[in-house]
């Protein structure tokens, strides 16, 4: 019984949403997400069309002969999209894993940065 | 606006996160409501303290141990610019840990990996069971 339960909670990982700052400068968009206990193999980001998909899985190593006093988090899914619109400069996303907390940088599109435009004396 | 959020107030993401909340995974005994969470497991010789403190560097982070107490303490940084979305926890952290078990001071150790602080505390030798064995007479 107890097995088959074990089994059932492997299968279907408690999933979240993962908390996330959106930060607009000058050159682009820059998005951070909280990602703790996530290595880089179990990170997918995937860009159809205008939806970015992110999804992971965090794994905390099992220990052999410990007794849990006290737990308040453990493995779990992270999944998240976001849309994503035509200033974004689509070729030039990147992606950085790093101390459990997901970088990414969506450039703004040329056309779309702020310019200043100037007057001709005429 | 340049990434389209659907709405501003998010009911679905709202209602997921209360779900999160309320119904956590059974493996899980107690409710998040302090932060950063932690997980406590021990053994024979050691007490194992883990903490989601995705980040933040060690070098951030101040472990204190006192009067049979852990402290775990940290600053959480945000960049600058202009936010679209603010989720993620700033500012400063403290965690207080108790440890009902005499410690090894000295041998504490402590990393991070993946935003998964890992502190390991030796137990005092007195702490540490002993089997004692009886002989027949």
């Amino acid at each position: 019984m107890t097995s088959e339960l074990r089994k059932a909670e492997a299968k279907a990982l408690p999933r979240f949403s993962p908390n996330t700052d959106i930060i607009e400068q000058q050159d682009g968009f820059h998005i951070y997400m909280d990602m703790p206990g996530v290595a880089k193999k179990n990170l997918v980001i995937d860009l159809k069309e205008n939806d970015l998909e992110i999804s992971a899985r965090a794994e905390h190593p099992r220990m052999e002969g410990v007794s849990n006093v006290h737990l308040e988090f453990g493995d779990c899914e992270y999944t998240r999209s976001f849309t994503i619109s035509d200033v974004v400069d689509r070729e030039n996303i990147k992606a950085s894993l790093k101390n459990g907390v997901l970088e990414m940088f969506l450039p703004k599109a040329e056309k779309a940065k702020p310019r200043k435009i100037e007057i001709q004396a005429g | 606006m340049v990434i389209d959020f659907s709405s501003f107030y998010n009911l679905p993401r709202e209602l997921d996160r209360f779900f999160d909340e309320t119904w956590r995974p059974s493996t899980i005994s107690q409710r998040r409501n302090a932060y950063p969470p932690v997980n406590i497991s021990e053994d024979k010789t050691n007490i194992y303290v883990f903490s989601e403190i995705p980040g933040v560097e060690i070098e951030d982070i101040d472990i204190t141990l006192s009067d049979g107490s852990l402290v775990i303490k940290g600053n959480r940084k945000h960049g600058t610019g202009s936010y679209y979305r603010q989720e993620r926890p700033t500012g400063l952290f403290q965690r207080v840990v108790n440890l009902n078990v005499s410690i090894n001071p000295d041998k504490v150790s402590a990393k991070i990996k993946d935003g998964i602080l890992e502190i390991v505390i030796p137990k005092a030798d007195e702490a540490v069971p002993r089997k004692i064995s009886i002989k027949a007479q």
